[in-house]
Parts: C-alpha cells; structure tokens; sequence
C-alpha cells in the first residue's frame, strides 16, 4: 500500500508532462490517470485503518490515508473525469497536462498531513488554476485569472507566517502541532485556508472566478478545487478544538450568507458559484461528515456547471420567457438539483441528515434554514420551461451519465439515513422552498451591490477578516 | 504596482523564516572539525527556498499576464480594467 500510494501520487504529476509530450494521445492519457485515482479511493474505503507514511526522517513530508481523504479522491476522480470527456473533441494538449497536473496535486492535498508539502501542494493549485481560467486569453480571463491568483497567493503569505510559527512550537510542521502552536497561528492559517477555500466573506472572490471562467473550468474550479483549501480546516479541526469551533460557526454563516445571495441572483452561472459558496459552510460545519458531504456536493455542481453552460441563455429571466430549454438537459439539470437541495434517492440526501445529526440544536435550526434556501435556489432551475429542441453535445451526455450514477451509487454510504422522519422532513423543506419560490421570489426584483468583490475590497475583507479570526482565538 | 507590493509582502515574510532560523545561533549549519559556535536552524531556510521560488514564478506568471492586458490598457489602472470587466 505504501509503494502504491507514493506511485500513485507521482503518477498523475509525471502524467501531466507525458501529454505534452504526447499530444496524440492525451485524452486518453488524461481520462487514465482519472481512471487509476478511481481506483485508488475505492481501494482506501476497502482498507480498515488510515495509512500513515513518514517520508524523510523527522522534518520530511508526512502523508495520511484515511476515508475522509478517501472522499476527496473520489470526488476528485470523477470531476476530473467528467469533465476530461465533456471537452473531449475540443481542447489543446495544454489544457489537458493542467487538467492532469491540477488532479494531481488536489491529490497530493488530500493525502498530506503537514503544512509545508500543504503549502506547496496549494501553490501548485493555484498556478494550474490560473493557466485554466487564463486558457480563452481574452482579456477579461486574464483579468479574473489574475485577480484569482493574487488573491490566492496573498492568502499563502499569511498562511506561510503561521505555518513557521507552528515550526517555532514544535519543530515539525505536522499537523498535530497546531494545537501547542501560539493563538497567532491559529488565526493566520485558518485565514489562509479560508481565503483559499473560499468561505463565507473571504471567499467573496469565488463568485466571479468561477462564473466568468469557461463551462469545464468552472466545474472543476467549484467541484473540486476549492475543496482543497477546505480540506486541511476539516483535518485540523478534527485534531484541535479551537478550530473545530471556528469551522463550526463558520460553517453555519457561509452556508446562510451565500444561500442568501444565491436567492436574489438573476444570472445561471452566478447562482451556482454562489451556491458554491454556502454549499462549502455545509461541509465545513460539520468536519465528521463533511466527506460525503464534498462528494455529494462536488458531482452534483460540476454536473450542474456543466449543463448550465449548455443552456441558451444564462439569464433567468430570458430563459423562463424566450427560450425553453432541451427536456434531456432539463431531466439531468432536476436531478442534480434534486440532489444538492437533498432529495431521497440521491446522495445529497445522506449527506445532509449526516450532517445535521452532528449539529447541537441552535447550528442545526440554522442549517435547516439554510436548506430551505437551497431547495429555492434549486426551485429556480427546475422550474425552468422544457420544449427547446437545439442539439446536446454528446460528450455532456456522457460525463452527465458519469456523475449522476455516482450520485445514486453513493447512497450506499449512508443507508442508514432512510427512516420515514427524515425522508419526511426533508421532503417538508424542499416543499416550504419550492412553495416559498413559486409565491413570491419568482417575482422579486431585488439586486444585491457587488461592491465586496471588487479587487481591493477583497485585500481589505482579508485583513478585517484576520482581526476578527484572532478576536475569536483570543476569546 | 500592486504586484510589486505583493513581493514586498513575500520578502518580509521569507526575511521572517530567515530570522526564526538564526534565533539559536548564527553560524552555517555544515559540518566541520572545528566547533564553531552556535549553529542556525537549517530547516525553514530550507523551507523558506521552496516558498522563494514559487513565489517567483507566480510573480513571473503575473507579469506575463498583465504584459497581455497592457495592450489594451496602456495606463494599468485596475479600477479601469475592473471596471470594463465586470459583468
């Protein structure tokens, strides 16, 4: 298992360089590398304990195999992989050794337990991330692209000082030394893992970053990517109390300010990254489940990413009057809605109860609230008109079928969370939703400023955002 | 300009690493006959180098870009160039 996972991990990053090299056959190369990491993570919920690997004596690189990574690695396995046969026929081998390389080091995050080989795996992310988002190269894809980056690496730096001062407590960058690490530590690196995850208000950049890029590198950037900087929070607060308690209320207010914004946003796209948004605070709010609940999460919204790129319009309001949309894209589009608002059938539903049954009373009334929010947010898309008859690409079919069987399949995870008072429940909020939708907030014509997301506002939220992560370490 | 700040950021943050590592001593950790003295902690200098040369190609990558963007916007003023590309 050891060699397996080192070979594993080198794969995908050797990989990356081969497809250039390789041009001819790069999808194929791509779609296997995906294909192995599937694999891989069906082989780590076979095993009974988490694998622990000490590479390089005492300062080295420490890595750590368990189910919650095991999640990871699948979600990310089958976002790479749908989204590798979406962009079948049309893209470069460029875009494809990124896709791969980005893979790769998503899988070096979900694996790794200390801060430094974290460090270096998010650097990787970012700059794979911004060659994807700056792939179209006109000038407002490198506008974003660079926002994006810049905001990411100023993240790392606050990162970097807290993870030195975690050296400084311990000598080793080990995870498990952030609970003797000064308070100072604490706040610095759950900041930068925050901005990189983007939650709640330091995650105001990700609504343009993923709307504006193009359909795959969207699905990507919300179904996995930001996942990694919510993974190490889950491992972190999973070892130390004090940010178990951050993430909590984090949690809680991420998935409530972006359900909130997503309600009122007229554009597809933007309602999904906003959907993102709150989706991240359901994971972060309770790190026991939040495994199922990025997998859950991640299908779903790169299914949706992909198919709301297809749609003719991405107004709401051009698409409920003009332009009705193809009836096989609207079936996929209702399922992974369905899922994500947490209907039974699909995994989101799971995902959901798990969650809330780690939630003491007052979180879990909040989180209910917050699903509410999602079934409208959802309501918006289902009840779009059906009837259109343009083609559908078939690569869209295929990646569509790919990540809704997963969503069905991995209901077997959570078996135990169909009793008829949870199904009734959830079926209660997504009717209080759908109702709430169709009475009053189809015709809501409010808009919301964007003043938050411009660039220098963004530093500013990152510093103010700081002073109160270390008002609520000091507490 | 607002790159350039962002590598002042990252120049006192390794200036930071480079200070912990010389806490305990100052001389180079090599190994030799003679005991020099007390030795720096050769660790976060070794860190700190990886964390240097990644922020150099993203600083590298960042001015590639905004070579791109100059075309059209001579005077890169990032209020204007938002401005225009704000949906």
């Amino acid at each position: 298992m050891n060699t397996l996972t080192i070979a594993w991990i080198a794969l995908s990053l050797f990989m990356g360089f081969v497809i250039y090299l390789l041009p001819k056959v790069d999808r194929y190369l791509a779609l296997s590398v995906a294909v192995v990491s599937l694999g891989y993570a069906l082989q780590i919920f076979g095993e009974q304990s988490p694998l622990t690997l000490q590479l390089l004596d005492n300062f080295g690189v420490t890595l750590v195999v368990d189910q919650l990574s095991g999640y990871f690695i699948l979600t990310n396995a089958l976002v790479t992989a749908a989204v590798i046969i979406y962009c079948w026929q049309d893209k470069t081998a460029f875009f494809y050794m990124q896709t791969i390389i980005l893979h790769g080091s998503l899988n070096a995050v979900f694996i790794c337990a200390d801060f430094m080989s974290l460090y270096v795996a998010l650097e990787v992310i970012g700059i794979a991330a911004f060659l994807l988002i700056a792939y179209p190269r006109t000038e407002r894809s490198i506008w974003v692209a660079l926002r994006y980056l810049f905001v990411s690496n100023t993240a790392m730096l606050f990162y970097l000082v807290g993870a030195i001062l975690v050296y400084k407590a311990n000598h080793s960058f080990a995870f498990a030394g952030l609970s003797e690490a000064p308070t100072e530590a604490v706040a610095l690196i759950v900041l930068g893992l925050l901005t990189k995850g983007g939650v709640f208000i330091s995650g105001l950049w990700l609504p343009l970053t993923h709307s504006e890029s193009e359909t795959p590198v969207s699905a990507l950037l919300s179904g996995i990517v930001v996942k990694a900087g919510v993974f190490p929070l889950l491992r972190c607060s999973l070892l130390v109390d004090d940010v178990y308690a951050i993430a909590r209320i984090f949690g809680v207010a991420a998935a409530l300010f972006g359900v909130f914004y997503a309600i009122l946003e007229k554009d597809t796209k933007r309602t999904l990254a906003l959907s993102t948004l709150s989706q991240l605070g359901w994971i972060l709010a309770s790190p026991e489940a939040g495994g199922l609940y990025a997998l859950a999460h991640g299908t779903a919204k790169s299914t949706l990413f992909l198919i709301a790129g297809n749609l003719p319009s991405r107004n709401f309001q051009q698409l409920q009057q003009h332009k009705a949309i193809n009836p096989v894209l609207w079936i996929a589009l209702t399922i992974a809605g369905l899922s994500i608002s947490g209907f039974p059938l699909f995994v989101g539903f799971g995902a959901k109860i798990l969650t809330l049954s780690y939630l003491p009373t007052a979180y879990a009334t909040a989180m209910n609230i917050g699903a509410v929010g999602t079934a409208i947010v959802y309501a918006k898309f289902i009840f779009l008109p059906r009837g259109g008859q343009e083609k559908t690409r078939f690569g869209l079919s295929l990646a569509a079928i790919l990540t809704i069987s997963a969503l069905l399949l991995a209901n077997i995870a959570y078996y135990q969370a169909y009793t008829v008072a949870n199904i009734a429940k959830v079926l209660a909020i997504i009717a209080t939703g759908w109702v709430a939708y169709l009475l009053v907030l189809r015709r809501a014509e409010l808009k919301l400023p964007r003043v938050l997301e411009q660039f220098e506002h963004l530093i500013g939220g990152m510093s103010l955002m700081l002073i109160l992560l270390f008002w609520m370490v000091f507490a | 300009m607002k790159i350039i700040s962002m590598d002042v950021m990252s120049t006192g943050v390794i200036a930071y690493y480079v200070l912990i590592a010389s806490r305990d001593g100052l001389f180079t950790p090599i190994l030799a006959n003679t005991q020099k003295g007390a030795y720096a902690d050769p660790v976060p200098q070794a860190v700190i180098l990886t964390a240097i040369v990644i922020g150099f190609s993203i600083q590298a990558l960042m001015l590639v870009g905004v070579m791109k963007l100059a075309q059209d916007n001579p005077t890169l003023e990032s209020n204007e160039i938002e401005k225009n590309n704000m949906p």
